[in-house]
């Protein structure tokens, strides 16, 4: 989930920009008169670079992928790669560790998605009613820092926090609190059943201070005399929230689900980090799957691998658009 | 406002200071781990019996490839955040005030690459592109396939921004004859400042802690990066000692808090203005 802060701006300023174009009506200047063909090539020189770079490292290798996942190409071989069909897919879609590994994203994501909604929302709400400006200033900031930390520092971070030896979590169970001893303390990220409820509580943190600032603009941006009329006409303060706060906040919610839930279920970084290649392991999701055929078993099928990465990335996708189907609907 | 009761708010401040600790003691936990004497760390106490403020020296001294790998990083870094914003700038200037044909077609694509898991299924692909260019194990070709990283959403945040600058100042000072590149450089880019922290942030953070292509495409210690070494250091004895390891973590984790800390006001206004006005 490397793309954490970016969203929240991608999130808010394209509100913002939809009022402006309203406020100064923009009729482009050379709108109704026909560009002349130097111009509007010389425009095109803008977009060059990105189109460029979009091409080269996105556009391409997806095609690519695509079809090699149709051949037998194997990185290492001379051989030039033959056209197989569906048969990747075939294999893949038999192979019952290609189930387990999407089961696995899937409840990893099951755990992940509920914590990383319900309880920054929890947290938005109580600091929004926070009545001093300058404590709630020094929260917000408190709230962003872990999103500027990058991703892999997060992981490394929880790795050492959930380390069994110098661990603090493990620490505060054997020597502060003595539930436990050493010889019985949980082993967190051992690839136990206690792996990805670990993975999950780690990205918790990180998405929580990040995801309430999201909610807190949200927040910010209902009229405050909407709850307070409610107020007056009796409503109780649970169902000001139930009826009049919750439904603005569904748009918000709606946005961080779908992305949320594509960056659960493609979660590859930190199970390398965590898990390594034991196909036992919980960690071993379809991504570490795919990985592990592409550049790790030796045998490099990268023609097996395209397949089971295209496989886990369209289970995402129809995910994805029956998940936008149900929250349209409920507008 | 309902004047609220003295417990509600107390209550409340309770349940916050908890949330805002749950953020805070990891990081607290780490930078007294860098500052503890080697037997203190052993032992599991927050705080130390005594403060060993070395590690930080000696990290640089004796660990070989340190100041390589930081080199590299900061290297990576930098090139990407300078690369990814201009194509950013151009683009999304364009994309609202030129408006050349196809524009409307790239922004589609742009949305769409942002809901595939394009990072995790290209990597094949990349791995095979960076081998053609003899790009594997190179630090400088890590550079590439991380300015795309981002890109998307740096197109599309500009964009945003650039929305915002209104079309009769752009179009005023083309009547004045300058041209979209004065134009933009004089008009649009003091007026997109805010969106260009936001992008610059957001790529930095992406860039510096990026290990995916940075693990799969390059091999030996000397050409790594920062996280890529933090990643596969085993915490133990000698040179990786705990709290030597904690001081090189600080090293890194340090320059994107403090970054952030100075463009905090810039940022905020970026990111919760808009909101916080519609």
């Amino acid at each position: 989930m490397s793309q954490d802060l970016l969203w929240a701006t991608l999130l808010w300023l394209p509100t913002r920009g939809e009022t402006a174009k309203v406020t100064t009506g923009n009729p482009a200047i050379n709108g109704p008169t026909p560009k002349s063909w130097l111009v509007e090539h010389n425009n095109w020189v803008f977009l060059l670079p990105t189109v460029l770079f979009f091409v080269w490292y996105q556009v391409y290798p997806i095609v690519r992928v695509v079809w090699i996942s149709f051949t037998d190409y194997k990185y290492l071989t001379n051989d030039p790669a033959n056209w197989v069909g569906f048969d990747n897919y075939v294999e893949a879609l038999s192979d019952p560790l290609m189930w387990d590994s999407l089961g696995r994203a899937a409840y990893f994501t099951a755990m992940f998605l509920p914590g990383t909604i319900i309880i920054p929302l929890l947290l938005a709400v109580l600091i929004h009613g926070v009545q001093n400006q300058r404590l709630a200033t020094v929260y917000r900031v408190i709230l962003l820092i872990p999103a500027v930390i990058p991703s892999t520092l997060v992981f490394v971070l929880w790795k050492w926090m959930y380390n069994y030896q110098i661990g603090p979590i493990n620490h505060f169970l054997v020597e502060v609190t003595g539930w436990f001893t050493y010889r019985n303390a949980p082993q967190w990220l051992g690839g136990t059943d206690l792996t990805l409820p670990s993975v999950a509580i780690m990205e918790v943190w990180w998405g929580l201070g990040y995801h309430s600032v999201f909610f807190l603009a949200g927040l910010a941006a209902i009229p405050k005399d909407l709850p307070e009329a409610a107020r007056i006409d009796g409503a109780g303060e649970w169902q000001v929230f139930w009826h009049i706060i919750l439904p603005r906040l569904q748009p918000i919610m709606l946005i961080l689900v779908i992305l949320r839930f594509g960056t659960s279920m493609g979660v590859i970084d930190e199970y390398l980090i965590f898990g390594g290649f034991n196909r036992e392991s919980p960690t071993y999701t379809w991504t570490i799957f795919m990985y592990d055929q592409a550049f790790k078993t030796g045998l490099w099928r990268q023609g097996f691998a395209a397949a089971i990465g295209m496989v886990g990335s369209l289970a995402m996708m129809v995910f994805v658009t029956w998940l936008i189907y149900i929250f349209r609907s409920r507008d | 406002m309902k004047k609220e009761f003295p417990l509600t708010n107390i209550i409340r401040h309770t349940l916050i200071v908890f949330f805002m600790l749950t953020i805070l003691l990891p990081l607290a936990w780490v930078l007294l781990l860098s500052i503890k004497s080697m037997p203190d760390s052993m032992r599991g106490s927050l705080w130390p019996r005594k403060f060993d403020f070395n590690h930080y020296t000696y990290v640089f001294e004796k660990i070989d490839t340190l100041p390589q790998n930081l080199f590299n990083s900061i290297y990576v870094t930098s090139a990407t955040v300078l690369i990814t914003s201009v194509c950013a700038v151009l683009a999304g200037y364009a994309i609202v005030h030129l408006k050349p044909k196809g524009s409307l077609f790239l922004v589609t694509v742009l949305v769409l690459s942002l809901y595939f898991p394009t990072r995790v299924v290209s990597i094949i692909s990349v791995y095979e592109i960076q081998d053609y260019l003899s790009l594997i194990n190179s630090t400088n070709g890590l550079i590439l396939p991380y300015i795309t990283l981002n890109l998307a959403v740096s197109v599309l945040i500009m964009r945003s921004i650039f929305q915002l600058v209104p079309g009769e100042l752009i179009d005023s000072a083309r009547m004045d004859g300058a041209g979209p590149w004065r134009t933009l450089w004089l008009i649009g880019i003091p007026l997109a400042k805010n969106g260009l922290v936001v992008i610059i942030i957001v790529n930095f953070v992406t860039a510096w802690g990026e290990y995916l292509l940075a693990a799969t495409l390059t091999n030996d210690q000397e050409v790594r990066t920062m996280p890529v070494v933090l990643a596969s250091a085993q915490g133990g004895m000698g040179q990786w000692a705990w709290p030597r390891i904690a001081a090189v973590y600080v090293i890194v984790v340090l320059p994107g808090i403090i970054a952030f800390a100075m463009a905090q006001k810039l940022f905020f206004k970026g990111l919760m203005d808009g909101a916080l006005k519609t």
